[in-house]
């Protein structure tokens, strides 16, 4: 699972939870993809992406110094930001961890990069 | 669009996953036949339900030259295992879920949805629990059933779909439905109308035993 990956999931489908999002991210084995970098792309989904989950995977991935705390007001000509940003959103693969639901303490295991979300039949 | 290369999934994947067949062509021709929309529309999230193989998934993102996001869900874990290898096998960029269709994902994010469901008519008892984790282990025949087992009028996870489809779609998003003759796709226009979606039938193909349409559904202009 790619942290971009990340920044879409939620745990809404469970029964009760409001928002579900962002879920608490464990990691304890990732792999680096390289891909190639399209600052154009990145800049476009940017708006997609909830901000404090970008900064919230940055922190987990151990690469906060690389990416503010608030979204800066314009990145189209930061290029050096945008590189870091297509670093962690699109090469950081996550192998093996876990996602957590912030309301209910739910777990989700990510096992050989895939989260499992299935939920069972009386959780929904 | 090229066709992905699937040639490293064997017989042994094929005993839990659906294998790649003249529907899921079908859904590929219809999106090589509309990349002129895809490409005006520049969707950034794409998502497939029930992926199976990932072949589908896979062309697209290659379509697309990587400028958009891929994510491909299933409840089948090996369908997810062979979508991220059919993937990685083609230097593709798309993440795999196990979930339930694409109840995970941030509401209102998906631009372009796409969905080869269980289509054939069958009794709803074969149905049973398949939206749900269930055992542990499921059985291999239980895995293969969930890939078309669609209950009355081959309809019941289409329809659990379409009734969310509202909270999927971004606003200008775009799902590209298969369904059989069986599944009365006139009928399914007309529902979506009522949930102020706008469905043509994009394409349509005559196979041995089967009509297949692919439905194009947008938001109605507001």
């Amino acid at each position: 699972m790619k942290l971009s990956t990340y920044n879409f999931l939620t745990s809404m489908a469970i029964k009760g939870v409001k928002v579900g999002f962002p879920l608490k991210l464990t990691i304890s084995k990732k792999e680096l993809v390289e891909t190639e970098f399209n600052p154009t792309f990145v800049e476009r989904l940017l708006p997609k992406l909830d901000w404090s989950a970008v900064y919230g995977a940055a922190q987990v991935a151990e690469l906060a110094e690389d990416i503010p705390a608030v979204q800066p007001e314009s990145i189209a000509d930061n290029e050096e930001l945008l590189q870091k940003l297509h670093h962690l959103l699109f090469e950081i693969d996550v192998l093996e961890g876990q996602l957590e639901c912030p309301e209910t303490g739910r777990i989700f295991p990510i096992t050989d990069g895939i989260p499992n979300m299935l939920l069972n039949e009386d959780e929904v | 669009m090229e066709t992905p290369h699937f040639d490293h999934l064997t017989a042994q994947d094929y005993e839990h996953v659906y294998e790649p067949a003249e529907d899921s062509f079908l859904l590929l021709d219809a999106l090589e036949a509309d990349l002129p929309f895809l490409n005006v529309l520049q969707p950034r999230l794409c998502v497939e339900i029930g992926s199976g193989s990932g072949i589908i998934i896979t062309a697209l993102s290659k379509q697309l030259a990587n400028t958009s996001l891929c994510l491909a869900t299933d409840i089948n874990l090996k369908a997810c295992d062979a979508t991220r290898r059919t993937a990685r096998h083609n230097e593709a960029r798309v993440d795999s879920l196990r979930c339930n269709l694409a109840d995970v994902l941030r509401k209102r994010s998906v631009d372009v949805l796409l969905f080869n469901p269980p289509y054939v008519v069958t009794s709803d008892e074969e149905l049973q629990c398949q939206m749900f984790a269930g055992g542990s282990n499921p059985s291999t025949e239980r895995n293969l059933v969930y890939s078309w087992a669609g209950g009355k009028d081959g309809r019941r996870v289409t329809d659990t779909l379409l009734q969310q489809l509202d909270d999927i779609l971004s606003p200008l998003g775009v799902l590209y439905l298969l369904l059989l003759r069986e599944n009365k796709p006139d009928e399914i226009i007309k529902r979506l109308e009522g949930l102020n979606f706008k469905a043509v039938k994009f394409m349509e193909r005559r196979i041995p035993g089967e009509y297949l349409y692919i439905l194009k559904v947008t938001r109605m202009p507001s």
